[in-house]
């Protein structure tokens, strides 16, 4: 049989459909979950109705807190937040009510939650608009961080999700909802914490989420006659495969990270800690990273491309380790 | 019930800042299509009486803070048309210098503090200029923009309660742009979005002066909110007024009027023969004031189109005030 090529987003609502299907605790909410126009929750109401397929009004407090309460009640909410950004409306039910729950109330209470959020920068949306978060949401400890960067992760790491007992931030790029890959008709999962070897190489280790895994793929392959890239995507952030990594760093000596989110304090510079406490003894070169600075994202595209990660900053990155 | 006396020099002035925001509205819209303006835009199209309503009766010192749907409210309050033209465009001669887009500006030169891009996200910060007005016993007044959809957040619920509570100098303005369908604009939904009819309802539950008009009808707005400022100026503290409004589509051909089934919502067509009636307005005044407001437009897409991009480097400036 022909293997399936479908488009990231129809990864994700094949993924919510075959959970809520077998699983009548699956719940779906959020702003306009129910519209024709949202491609991931397409045809969610029209298939399993408008009690389990809910419109929050535009309060995230309120809605991001409910799928806690209703999680904690056994339910499994999928809960849906337009853009990333917003979820900062709602610090408090995601990082210390979602996050913490479990853990306070000494295991009595599992938070079994899936908060799907899209991301990242590249449509010109200004600094409210564009953020990438997630290495704010992993700074806390008790969520998960899911970034797929294919199709098939989409699919697998949320049916993952809905299944876990843990509550997890799941980050979908906005850019990469038209993304067209393989993935299988039935349901599967990707296990959290275990990364993919995109590229395999000798030379430079690059590590990327979501989007960058595009562009590193991209500047692995045009480097192809000069230099062997590993590409690395961990998938999930939290839990993260240190193994993977640094088995990959005992190979190669050198290590480019690219992460769209800022800099400080950010994956990138978890992934270089990560190098510098447990693989010390492998580097041969300083650790590269690749990530928004430390500044909001601007408006104007001029000035947008100029601060985001791009396959030339990679370049960049790899052959400056090369030639240390 | 109103008896306020409306001269016929106000009358025209309310005529031409809407004239002047559906103008500059409709030409923004052609350089969306033209790839000048490189992002959407929000639009107020079908809104401008309530924008230049409340704005007539606001100074320079006075503050505003407006929503994701900014431009009418902006230009109301008087930002500098070729500049705000040129922030749309990304460019360095915008009152942003590229930074903010549509969703983000701020015009502290007259009092526009500012466009927001989250929900409900400007009005807590509006209850700070009123409390600096309070504070410098300066008579002065701040006008918090949202919509009903905004009404909702958490947010805007506590500053209903703070400003009620320190008696705070603000007038607080719902545009309730779904006042019959019980439906959010622009998004399609299954469940209300509010538990009442009236935003304005909810006024009591704080304590303080509530009130819904028909912001179709300029004066109708006029009056309200001369009332409210007035109240509020001599320390009656805050006031709730909704306006209901229904967006009406905007053109690429430049033409004000309102397409036959959108006439009765257009506060333009509306006042037009209004005023054309109490023969304040003739046929040669009304095509004098469109030609001036659409040469002061197109001055300010020149501008705009003239004016340089950002140099890449100016996205790492001014994460800090002291620079860099």
């Amino acid at each position: 049989m022909a293997e399936r090529i479908i488009a990231y987003s129809e990864a994700l609502n094949e993924a919510h459909r075959l959970e809520m299907a077998s699983n009548p605790d699956v719940v779906v909410f959020g702003e306009n979950v129910s519209s024709g126009w949202r491609q991931v929750t397409k045809g969610l109401k029209e298939e399993f109705g408008r009690e389990r397929v809910r419109d929050a009004p535009i309060t995230e407090t309120a809605f991001i807190g409910m799928g806690v309460g209703a999680a904690i009640m056994g339910l499994k909410p999928v809960v849906e937040l337009m853009l990333v950004d917003f979820g900062l409306v709602a610090m408090d039910q995601i990082l210390n009510q979602m996050a913490k729950s479990h853990f306070m109330s000494g295991g009595a209470v599992k938070v079994p939650m899936t908060l799907r959020a899209a991301y990242g920068a590249g449509t010109s949306s200004a600094a409210t608009h564009s953020e990438s978060l997630y290495s704010l949401f992993a700074h806390m400890p008790g969520l998960k961080v899911a970034i797929p960067s294919n199709p098939y992760d989409a699919k697998g790491l949320l049916i993952e999700s809905i299944r876990g007992d843990d509550p997890v931030l799941f980050m979908e790029h906005r850019l990469l909802y038209p993304m067209e890959g393989v993935v299988p008709e039935e349901a599967y999962t990707v296990p959290f914490g275990m990364a993919n070897l995109v590229r395999e190489g000798s030379d430079v280790t690059v590590v990327a989420t979501g989007l960058m895994i595009g562009k590193a793929v991209e500047a692995a392959d045009e480097l192809r006659s000069k230099c062997s890239v590993e590409v690395i995507d961990p998938r999930t952030i939290v839990p993260l495969d240190e193994e993977t990594i640094l088995r990959s760093l005992s190979k190669t000596g050198r290590l480019v990270i690219v992460d769209e989110d800022y800099e400080r304090c950010g994956f990138s510079a978890e992934v270089a800690a990560i190098a510098a406490e447990k693989g010390f003894q492998h580097l041969d070169a300083p650790v590269v990273r690749v990530a928004t600075p430390n500044v909001p994202i601007s408006y104007s595209p001029v000035l947008e491309k100029h601060v985001l990660p791009s396959k030339e900053k990679i370049l960049k990155a790899v052959s400056q380790l090369l030639r240390y | 019930m109103f008896d306020l006396e409306i001269d016929e020099e106000t009358k025209i002035e309310l005529y031409k800042t809407m004239v002047r925001i559906r103008t500059f509205e409709n030409r923004a819209r052609v350089l969306i299509r033209d790839g000048e303006i490189p992002a959407r835009s929000g639009f107020y199209t079908g809104q401008e009486a309530v924008a230049a309503g409340v704005c007539a009766h606001l100074s320079l010192s006075d503050q505003i803070g407006s929503t994701h749907r900014a431009l009418g409210h902006l230009i109301a309050k008087g930002c500098d048309l070729k500049r705000l033209m040129a922030e749309l465009c990304g460019k360095s001669s915008g009152l942003n210098k590229g930074k903010a887009g549509p969703y983000h500006i701020f015009d502290p030169s007259v009092g526009a503090l500012g466009a927001n891009g989250i929900v409900g996200g400007s009005v807590p910060m509006v209850a700070g200029y009123a409390l600096a007005h309070q504070l410098r016993d300066d008579g002065g007044v701040a006008v918090s923009f949202f919509g009903e959809g905004a009404s909702n957040q958490g947010g805007v619920q506590e500053t209903l309660n703070l400003a009620a509570c320190w008696n705070l100098p603000m007038v607080f303005v719902c545009e309730n742009s779904s006042p019959e369908v019980q439906k959010m604009l622009g998004h399609e939904i299954d469940y209300p979005q509010l538990s009442i009819e009236r935003v304005s309802d909810r006024a009591q539950a704080y304590g303080i002066p509530g009130a819904t008009h028909d912001g179709w009808d300029i004066l109708e707005v006029y009056q309200a909110v001369g009332d409210a400022v007035r109240r509020a100026k001599k320390g009656g503290g805050p006031t709730l007024l909704e306006f209901k409004v229904h967006q009406i589509e905007g053109n690429l051909e430049g033409h004000l009027e309102a397409k036959d089934d959108e006439k009765t919502w257009c506060p333009i067509h509306r006042f037009k023969e209004r005023i054309t009636d109490e023969g304040i307005l003739t046929t040669e005044l009304d095509e004098q004031i469109r030609g001036e407001e659409k040469s002061r437009v197109e001055e300010a897409v020149e501008f705009a189109l003239r004016s340089t991009v950002p140099e890449p480097i100016e996205a790492f400036k001014g994460v800090f005030a002291g620079g860099p």
